[in-house]
């Protein structure tokens, strides 16, 4: 019989970076182009299957804060891992990410994460320079692209996070 | 309630469970669910199983117990249900309680707010955005610029090179086209020249540039005359061809020396070629040049008469020379022009021409007397020439002194 776990994921980042919209993506396979805000914290449920076993992440999409110091540390009591979200269009939102994962693993120490650089869609807007992205990898960070709107590459970051929790 | 009435504490009670959609959890220290109750359907939650674990079924908790501390709160959690619920941990006993509380209506005031907060500040991002790539175009757009007249002021200097070449080549070009008008004008002038005049004449009077000196004019000149003895019977008894191949020999043998002592010939008659210096152009010295000449063709016809002797042709060489003032210029009318001098210094040539024996160069004593530095001359003596009223001191040129 295939074991069942069940992991807590925080989603972290910038206001207004697609956290919803890619747990929305990778729980419903929906996409809305209404952007509606996070109050508090919102809970969802998403079965991975691995090879050998079943993982439920519990998903915990934290509201974006401009003012990182107002995040509630709280809501992350008991993670066992975490996904960074930045907006690939606005260079500001991947500062705020790497000042989180700071915060985090001062409070927690290092958990499993990844880097989500999000709406890969919008490649005209781009802004995020190539040689930061490689700078990151280069020190260890999971780093990927990703698009809520098109699911690009949104199902394979939820499945490498998952695997590493576990792991 | 410390100092409220026990009737609006229950009210309060009341109120607060039907407002606040109050329900609970229980777990014991196995993390089992031993108990629930409240409102519980309002959370998604109905049909728990007690004795079981209580994350498996209300899957929130994963992560928060056991409690690290109590009380402990998590605000503001909104469920699949959509209900946002604040949730309260207690220790009781043995057994931690989760109260959840809805907090829907304060979420939705919040996020009207926080909305308005984010849609601005994204606004203003955007509008920064905006901005930056606007003066990066308005920054491209002033170096285009920047470039756009550096390539104009190349423009206008390669134009203005251009024009300065252009301005070259049509002043080349006039002068080319001045330098072919007058190489044209001088080729017309030529053939004019060359229908009326030997084309060495031809060739002097337009190297000259200047066509007056074709104009009736009275000159000093030296005249040369010359012709062959015995000519007149050789011709009759010869065939025309042998007459002809002679005076070309003898033609070939003597103008090229008049040419290198720039006489200018007047013309041939036959045998005869009358020779004269000093014009149409001037030249030093006419009558030293005429003797001069006269001795070198004496010395060329002497051996050509060596051959015609072995042909036994019977000829011999005569020539005069006399100098004085003659009238010269174009005589004729249009379509036969010819240049010529006339006057008595050229009847006088002539005539000691006839008078020569072969071998003689017969000069005028006046003449003798201005090349006596140049030639031996010997006096022959008083000569009554044909058509002279008086009779004329004449010498003969024996050769030219040694220079």
């Amino acid at each position: 019989m295939t074991a069942t776990l069940q992991k807590k994921i925080c989603m972290l980042g910038a206001f207004s970076v697609g956290k919803t919209s890619l747990v929305k993506r990778f729980v419903e396979s929906v996409f809305s182009e209404t952007y509606l805000t996070t109050v508090g914290v919102k809970i969802d449920k998403k079965t991975v299957d691995l090879s050998d076993l079943t993982v439920s992440l519990i998903l915990w999409d934290l509201a974006g804060e401009d003012d990182i110091s107002s995040l509630r540390m709280s809501y992350l009591r008991g993670s066992a891992g975490y996904v960074l979200v930045a907006d690939g269009t606005r260079p500001s939102t991947l500062e705020v990410a790497m000042s989180l994962r700071r915060r985090v693993e001062t409070d927690f120490g290092p958990l499993p994460f990844v880097l989500l650089l999000n709406k890969n869609d919008l490649r005209e807007e781009w802004a995020v320079r190539d040689e930061e992205v490689q700078d990151l990898q280069q020190s260890g960070w999971w780093v990927r692209s990703t698009s809520a709107r098109t699911g690009e590459g949104v199902d394979d970051a939820f499945g490498t996070l998952a695997e590493r929790v576990v792991r | 309630m410390e100092g409220v009435p026990t009737t609006i504490a229950e009210q309060l009670q009341t109120l607060l469970c039907s407002e606040r959609a109050v329900a609970y959890l229980q777990v014991d220290s196995g993390l089992n669910l031993v108990g629930a109750g409240g409102q519980l359907n309002a959370y998604g939650l109905a049909g728990l199983r007690l004795g079981e674990q209580a994350a498996e079924q209300a899957f929130f908790l994963e992560g928060f117990l056991p409690p690290v501390d109590t009380p402990f709160v998590v605000p503001s959690m909104e469920l699949p249900s959509g209900r946002a619920a604040d949730l309260h941990f207690f220790l009781q006993d043995d057994t931690f309680l989760v109260v959840l509380l809805d907090v829907s209506a304060e979420r939705d005031a919040a996020r009207r707010i926080q909305q308005k907060a984010y849609d601005m500040t994204l606004a203003r991002e955007r509008e920064a955005l905006l901005n930056r790539r606007l003066e990066a175009a308005n920054a491209a757009l002033l170096a285009t610029q920047d470039e756009l007249e550096a390539s104009r002021d190349a423009l206008a200097r390669a134009h203005d090179q251009v024009q300065a070449q252009a301005a070259e080549l049509a002043a080349w070009n006039k002068t080319l086209e001045e330098r072919v008008a007058a190489q044209l004008g001088e080729l017309e002038r030529m053939a004019r020249l060359k229908r009326f005049f030997a084309p060495s004449l031809a060739e002097l009077i337009v190297s000259s540039g200047n066509e007056r000196i074709l104009e009736s004019h009275r000159r000093d000149i030296a005249v040369l005359f010359c012709d062959l003895r015995g000519f007149t019977a050789f011709a009759e008894s010869a065939e025309p061809e042998e007459v002809m191949a002679l005076l070309h020999d003898y033609h070939a043998a003597l103008v090229p020396l008049i040419q290198q002592f720039e006489g200018t010939l007047d013309r041939f008659v036959g045998d005869g070629l009358m020779v004269y210096f000093n014009d149409p152009l001037p030249c030093p010295n006419p009558a030293e040049r005429a003797v001069g000449l006269a001795v070198a063709m004496r010395d060329s016809v002497a051996a050509l008469a060596r051959t015609w002797r072995r042909h036994d042709y019977q000829l011999g060489f005569g020539i005069g020379i006399a100098q004085g003032f003659a009238t010269l210029g174009q005589i004729g009318f249009e379509g036969r022009f010819d240049y010529s001098a006339i006057g008595t210094v050229i009847n006088t040539a002539a005539r000691l021409c006839e008078a020569a024996k072969d071998g003689q160069i017969l000069i005028t004593s006046r003449l003798a007397t201005s090349v006596a530095d140049a030639a031996d001359v010997r006096e022959i003596g008083p000569m009554a020439l044909k058509g002279l009223r008086r009779e004329l001191a004449v010498c003969n040129v024996e050769a030219l002194k040694a220079a």
